[in-house]
């Protein structure tokens, strides 16, 4: 019986401590989600540490705007901003339309906003070639060499291989080394219009802006012979459950970018025109690219 | 007057060779496209190497570029020396000590030497870190990528002496980012390394930056370039072309001065005035200049944007801040170099025909001298005609200041200027014991575009000795001076209220704070001019702003052609045929390339008509010209 009292009392006060530890616990936690930053995970760009630069200052801007702690980083690249909305490292990301796609089918995350480049939230992706090469159309590619960006981009490889898939010059799931007599890919946009620049390569399949990387006096040695369907821009997008409340206001935040008196910031956040409000149907050409491609069931 | 548009990579590499590769990480999946950075190191290294070359040689800037924190995030509170040290833990090689030696030595070999084994070793040492990490797809990628950044420094050099070399090692940088495979996302995507192909390029781009450029014994090699020491010995003289040190500029500045010209007030068409719109042509033509300047672009419009000043202008070495440049350096005429680093302001030449006499410290009383001296002694340019002579000159002084609001046409300050501003006139206008007597308005005389056209020594120069009197400079006017900054002769103060501080300082005025404040103001109105830049909208593109010039320019064919001049017309047609290609990149609607492209073809016919002095021919090609120039003319943008 003592030992019974004695284990009763133990149990009790075991019961107690617990009951009283997750009380606790959960106070705890309610208000720490009232003071939980809003976590951005930006993909890096062509200078990754200016763009740690112009991150404080966007953040300091949605603070101000949103008044709710506002935290940022720059990610290693697409994979890990996925990786970081799926463990709830990270509430929102930018992204461009690829990944994005992936992340809505696997886990769940939405776009809210598109970049509007040039009046639109759509742009394309083009073969360039040197303006004297003698290649006039898609069909002089073969057995030519070829530099794309990276094998996970939409405008610097994937709708470039759908150019010449309507050319006839290939099949979806064909490996593009059978067609070309070298298929490279140099890292980003630049490099691989600096390639075709430079003679090393004799095409580029790149986004249509990639000719902006090249000087003036490049430019009229370089052309372009096709381009591709319009491709959704690049986008921001939150991860599945975000509170809505956050949500909304993140995006009323972005979307005050456009006005006249907020403009010079959108240089902090990839220098878009700006920004107008997104939903996955303005995705589903891309999904449909993605499943015909492999990266989706 | 107009103005070239390059941008700092595209004329470093514009003679140089033009490759501007290579970023860090991942960037297919950047936004809009944007110009990569300069890897710090090889920006350090390329700047160093060029003040190397200069005579004198500035150490102190070099050193400077190896010792000062990197401003760039992500590399913050480290230096140079900071990021070369990283790879002597490894090598247990002793690059630091060597290069700091080197330069406190002041030997220029062993700091080439130093400074190239570094970089060349801090290329390798990101690639064996991407060794490490090839079995992980797409890992290795981004040291890839860093490690070419730093390759940057070099492949314009290589492809001058060795294209296939060049070639071969682009190859084999794309060949290694093909090579490192990708991490795809969520499992999703991923592509293997191919890790034997990697290890075998690596291999290669290694085995040739050991054999090239990280050698002690650099005897044989007469420059201080890096140039692979293969080429550089074995072929004797080995001719680099012009190049420029990263952090350059020599775009216009942003704002753009808006222009004025005297006749356009009187209703007149430049068209219609030969010899300024020829004049006008010479202003923006580099064919005036000698080299190094005509293979940069460099223009009287590229210092002088729109007449006025550009205070974007940079090379480092050269220019001591931004808007500012030691013409009589070792860059562009080494025969006229003065082996001073007296890096001046660049002066606004608005309202020319009332600032003689010319120059900071006044040395010519003649436009027409002074412009000759920058032509051909300050750039190297060839003996100018004086036809040419005549028309820049002619056009020059057609050169007004903006109009102001506030002053009355004896430069008395008119009602619309504010109380503040009337209060610091009549500071301007009191006579100070410690300035000898004299007034603010004793030198900037108000009733006379606040000149008196006299040299004075304020003392903000510095003496090359006693007796030198070096430290006279010319009287400047204070028209349109609020847009002009920075100030003095070597543009050290920023502000307007600086200056005025500076003088209070300096004459010992014991001015109070609003009594400052007040002056300033004073400053600031007097120097306010209306519309003070130029307004480009959907009517007024940068491009057809280009364009109508280059239009005005070429009318001077329908004298000229006539006339069968064939100097004057080639170097007409020489400077519109490439600006006009070079214009083409400013276009909103870059479809119309083409037609800009077609229309610099035509013109490149009719130079070769000219040179053929085919004068017939000359003439139907310059009206098929016109015809073209009508009919797309209407569709640019």
């Amino acid at each position: 019986m003592r030992h019974f009292t004695i284990l009763w009392f133990i149990i009790t006060a075991l019961i107690i401590s617990v009951a009283g530890y997750d009380k606790e616990a959960f106070s705890l936690n309610e208000e720490a989600k009232k003071d939980d930053p809003l976590v951005l995970a930006f993909i890096p760009q062509e200078n990754p540490e200016k763009l740690i630069g112009d991150i404080e200052i966007i953040i300091e801007y949605l603070q101000k705007e949103m008044g709710v702690p506002v935290k940022g980083y720059v990610t290693q690249d697409h994979a890990a901003a996925v990786e970081a909305l799926r463990n709830g490292e990270a509430d929102i990301s930018f992204m461009g339309g690829l990944p994005y796609v992936l992340a809505h089918e696997i886990i769940g995350a939405e776009v809210i906003l598109s970049e509007v480049y040039r009046g639109s939230p759509t742009y394309r992706a083009r073969i360039f070639v040197l303006r004297d090469s003698g290649i006039e159309k898609v069909e002089d590619l073969k057995g030519k060499s070829i530099a794309f960006a990276d094998p996970l981009s939409e405008s610097g490889f994937i709708y470039p291989l759908e150019i010449m898939v309507e050319a006839g010059l290939l099949k979806r799931g064909d490996d593009p080394k059978e067609v070309f007599s070298n298929v490279y890919f140099a890292g980003g946009y630049q490099q691989a219009i600096q390639a075709l620049a430079n003679g090393l390569v004799d095409a580029a399949g790149v986004s249509q802006f990639a000719d902006l990387l090249l000087t003036p006096e490049q430019l009229p040695k370089i052309t372009w012979i096709a381009e591709s369907k319009p491709i959704p821009s690049h986008l921001v997008c939150v991860r599945k459950g975000l509170d809505k409340e956050r949500v909304d206001a993140f995006k009323q935040a972005m979307l005050k970018l456009n006005q006249p008196e907020n403009k010079h910031l959108l240089k902090y956040v990839y220098s878009p025109d700006g920004y107008i409000e997104a939903s996955h149907s303005d995705y589903k050409s891309v999904e449909v690219i993605a499943r015909q491609y492999g990266f989706l069931n | 007057m107009r103005s070239r548009k390059l941008n700092l990579t595209n004329w470093f590499l514009k003679t140089a060779l033009v490759v501007l590769l290579l970023i860090p990480f991942t960037p297919s999946s950047a936004h809009i496209v944007a110009q990569e950075p300069w890897h710090p190191v090889a920006q350090a290294y390329l700047r160093a190497i060029f003040y190397a070359n200069l005579k004198p040689i500035n150490w102190d800037l070099i050193a400077e570029e190896y010792e000062k924190q990197i401003a760039e995030p992500g590399y913050k509170s480290k230096t140079v020396y900071d990021l070369i040290a990283v790879i002597e833990k490894t090598d247990k090689t002793d690059h630091v000590e060597s290069i700091r030696k080197a330069i406190e030595d002041k030997d220029p070999r062993a700091f080439y030497s130093s400074s190239t084994r570094a970089l060349s070793h801090y290329i390798r040492y990101h690639l064996e870190e991407a060794d490490s990490k090839i079995d992980k797809p797409g890992v290795a990628l981004n040291d890839v990528l860093e490690a070419k950044r730093l390759y940057r420094a070099l492949e314009d050099f290589i492809e001058q002496v060795d294209q296939e070399a060049y070639d071969q090692m682009g190859r084999s940088w794309l060949s290694l980012t093909s090579s490192v495979g990708s991490a795809g996302v969520m499992e999703i995507g991923v592509l293997k390394p191919d890790e034997p192909n990697f290890r075998k390029v690596s291999g290669y781009i290694t085995q040739y930056l050991k054999t090239n450029y990280e050698f002690r014994d650099f005897s044989d090699q007469d420059t201080l370039l890096p140039l692979p020491k293969y080429k550089s010995s074995s072929n004797g003289k080995v001719e680099i072309a012009p190049w420029l040190p990263p952090g350059s500029n020599l775009n216009d500045q942003r704002p753009l001065p808006r222009l004025v010209l005297n006749f356009e007030a009187r209703g007149l068409d430049e068209k219609d005035l030969f010899l300024v719109a020829y004049g006008d042509m010479l202003f923006d033509s580099p064919e005036i200049f000698g080299e190094p300047a005509r293979s940069f672009g460099i223009a009287c419009s590229t210092c002088h944007n729109r007449s006025d000043i550009n205070q974007s202008f940079m090379i480092p070495g050269v220019s001591e801040r931004a808007g500012s440049a030691d013409v009589d350096s070792h860059l562009f005429n080494s025969r006229f170099n003065d082996h001073k680093n007296d890096s001046l302001d660049i002066p606004s030449l608005r309202g020319l025909r009332f600032t003689a006499p010319y120059g900071r410290d006044g040395r010519f009383a003649s436009l027409r001298e002074f412009t000759r001296n920058v032509m051909v002694n300050e750039f190297g340019g060839r003996e100018p005609t004086p036809f040419m002579l005549d028309a820049i000159v002619t056009y020059m002084l057609e050169f007004d200041w903006l109009p102001s609001m506030y002053l009355e046409p004896d430069g008395i300050l008119n009602d619309k200027a504010s109380a503040s501003a009337k209060r610091g006139e009549k500071i301007f206008n009191t006579e100070y014991k410690s300035m000898g007597g004299r007034a603010c308005s004793t030198c900037h005389i108000p009733s006379s575009n606040f000149l008196d056209g006299l040299r004075h020594d304020i003392t903000s120069g510095n003496s090359s000795g006693p007796g030198a009197r070096d430290t006279f400079f010319d009287t400047p006017t204070l028209i349109n001076v609020k847009h002009t900054g920075p100030y003095l002769h070597n543009g050290s103060l920023e502000t307007l209220g600086d200056v005025v501080q500076w003088f209070n300082v300096r004459f010992e005025l014991g001015l109070k704070e609003r009594q400052k404040a007040d002056l300033t103001s004073y400053l600031e109105t007097v120097g306010t001019g209306e519309e003070p830049y130029e307004v480009f909208d959907n009517d007024n593109t940068q491009f057809l702003l280009d364009w109508s010039e280059l239009s005005t320019f070429l009318t001077t064919l329908d004298t000229l052609i006539p006339a069968e001049d064939e100097y004057h017309t080639k170097l007409l047609i020489q400077t519109v045929s490439s600006d006009l290609r070079l214009d083409a990149s400013g276009l909103q609607d870059r479809s119309q390339a083409p037609k800009v492209y077609a229309l610099a073809d035509k013109l490149d016919e009719i130079l070769v008509a000219v040179e053929a002095q085919d004068w017939e021919k000359s003439q139907t090609l310059w009206t098929e010209y016109k015809t073209m120039e009508v009919e797309y003319g209407s569709e640019f943008k």
